[in-house]
């Protein structure tokens, strides 16, 4: 039953991908990009990391894809949607590409050994005093995410925290309107519109 | 068919969600569409870090939940690099009128 599952979200998952990559519009890439997300978060919640399925929801489909959105909406091509695809040999390499590297990949995964023992994933008994710290960390994800940031990973935490400041601040400054093209801006139009009134 | 999900099936899946990424990153001219198919790429690594905790052993001092939390920091880097790659598409864009990677060849001589 479970397996029926997995296999329906992962094909449609991969088809979403598919037409995140082959969508002529934009637009229409980044709406099957949010479906790609949903169908990630599923998998994490089939992994049974509900804190992940969460995080994916809301920063994937809840931020980067309206940052993606609006980032499309600011750079609409003035020559249409037609070339935002390759030309005809570069889109063969594309294919010959993903079939390599799909291959290689396959061809790893089958050759390791040791993971058939894999197969079966680790039971948690639930609701039992005798689980594992694993276990207890499944049952409680949020508070085990919060202690282990503050612990653990509290330098990696300070790391991230940096990054995302540099990152915002380093965004803003990129994509403001510098002074001197606003100023350029005005002269254009205040010479244009002078020209037009000489000629009237 | 059994109750359970092999690990070997997320790790299909995770390779095939690569491929379609890398395949993408190769094929989309616009800047924009590069940027969604990097996120299918590290979507992808992310459900492989997520499979490979949910299988795997436990080691002592690697934390109860040591891959969950590779796959969030994975997450803010994302973030991190979606904010400023569109920032700079928007300045090319801005600059150059254009928003496909193979225009902005400035420094190709």
């Amino acid at each position: 039953m479970i397996q029926a599952l997995f296999i329906a979200l992962s094909g449609f998952g991969l088809l979403m991908a598919l037409g995140t990559v082959f969508a002529r519009n934009l637009v229409n890439a980044a709406l099957f990009l949010v479906a790609f997300f949903f169908v990630v978060a599923c998998q994490f919640v089939l992994l049974e990391a509900e804190f992940m399925a969460a995080i994916q929801v809301l920063i994937y489909i809840g931020a980067v894809t309206v940052i993606l959105m609006f980032g499309i909406m600011l750079t609409r091509n003035i020559q249409g949607d037609e070339t935002t695809t390759v030309t005809r040999p570069w889109r063969l390499l594309g294919l010959g590409v993903f079939g390599t590297v799909l291959a290689i990949l396959v061809l790893g995964i089958n050759a390791h050994e040791p993971w058939t023992a894999l197969a079966v994933r680790p039971e948690f008994p639930v609701n039992q005093d005798t689980t594992t710290e694993r276990g207890q960390a499944i049952l409680s994800m949020t508070p085990t995410v919060g202690r282990e940031m503050m612990t653990r990973y509290v330098v990696a935490f300070e790391l991230a925290g940096l990054l995302l400041t540099a990152a915002l601040v380093g965004a803003v400054v990129l994509a403001q309107h510098e002074a001197s093209d606003v100023v350029n801006a005005n002269a254009d139009i205040k010479e244009t519109s002078e020209k037009a009134a000489a000629g009237a | 068919m059994s109750n359970q999900i092999p690990l070997t099936w997320f790790l299909y899946f995770a390779a095939a969600s690569f491929s379609i990424g890398l395949m993408g990153v190769l094929m989309r001219r616009n800047a924009i569409g590069v940027l969604m198919a990097i996120e299918i790429m590290l979507n992808a690594a992310n459900i492989n870090f997520v499979a490979f905790w949910r299988y795997g052993p436990t080691h002592s001092g690697e934390g109860p939940i040591s891959g969950v939390m590779m796959a969030l920091f994975v997450v803010t880097v994302a973030a991190a690099e979606v904010a400023v790659g569109v920032g700079l598409i928007l300045l090319c864009y801005r600059r150059w009128r254009a928003a496909d990677v193979d225009e902005l060849d400035t420094l190709s001589g």
